[in-house]
């Protein structure tokens, strides 16, 4: 099953609301399937830009990181479930990124002259 | 030599000159087959250059690139327009460029980066860039 990433952030409310909605996200998931295997709290910040969402002006959110693996149909099914839930004020699902960055060459000069030169095919 | 003891004998110069190779006359030794070898094996030998410097690597190289960590997406940012800087400025290696600024993009739209500015938190930042003139 593919791996998702998925991008939550939640209005800033007391720890045990914060808590419950969570809880309800994550059996969301399960129950369509899938294996969560982190939740991550990435703390509670000032928004980038405020953010209108279920008729309330946003100006500071919880952000949360759930990675998750499951059936490709899971994301549909859960942008909508979580559109519906008006303490959620953005989420996003992405393909879990993979962190490779172990064949950097560098950069290598590139022969400008060649590339002027038209060829003949 | 051999041409100075001939002459020696009781033939005269002339006779000599008319029946003996040039070479022989003058006691100039033909090149032998030795020396060619000899003159072949003093070419310079083959091989990569042993000086070469490793290619220049940019400044994300060897780094990853994420669109959680804001700030140091929001050191390739204009403070004052929140622009992406362009690889001139940047000074950056295709692919890095591109994965800036795709991540770059996801955090705008994700909720995680200011889209008008640089956040004030980051504007002490150490500059990579070089502007010249900032916007």
């Amino acid at each position: 099953m593919p791996r998702y990433e998925l991008a939550l952030i939640l209005k800033a409310m007391q720890r045990p609301e914060t808590a419950a909605v969570l809880k309800r996200t994550v059996e969301a998931l399960m129950e369509q399937g899938a294996v969560v295997r982190n939740l991550e709290n990435l703390g509670e910040r000032a928004l980038p830009y405020k953010i209108s969402k279920h008729k309330q002006r946003h100006r500071r959110g919880g952000y949360f990181l759930v990675d998750f693996e499951g059936p490709p149909s899971i994301v549909s099914t859960m942008m909508d479930h979580l559109g519906r839930d008006i303490d959620v004020i953005r989420r996003t699902f992405l393909k879990h990124p993979v962190s490779k960055t172990e064949e950097c060459s560098g950069i290598i000069p590139v022969n400008y002259e060649d590339k002027l030169i038209a060829k003949k095919k | 030599m051999a041409a100075l003891a001939l002459a020696g004998k009781t033939r005269s110069w002339c006779t000599l000159r008319r029946q003996l190779p040039a070479a022989l006359l003058w006691g100039r030794r033909c090149s032998s087959r030795q020396e060619e070898v000899s003159v072949k094996s003093d070419y310079p030998i083959q091989m990569e250059n042993p000086y070469k410097e490793p290619p220049r690597k940019c400044v994300l190289c060897g780094i990853n690139v994420d669109y959680k960590n804001v700030q140091l997406l929001s050191q390739f940012v204009s403070p004052h327009t929140g622009r992406i800087y362009g690889r001139h400025i940047t000074g950056l290696c295709n692919k890095k460029q591109k994965e800036i600024t795709k991540a770059i993009k996801r955090a705008h739209v994700f909720g995680f980066m200011p889209v008008m500015f640089k956040n004030p938190s980051f504007l002490m930042d150490p500059k990579i860039c070089n502007i010249k003139y900032p916007e």
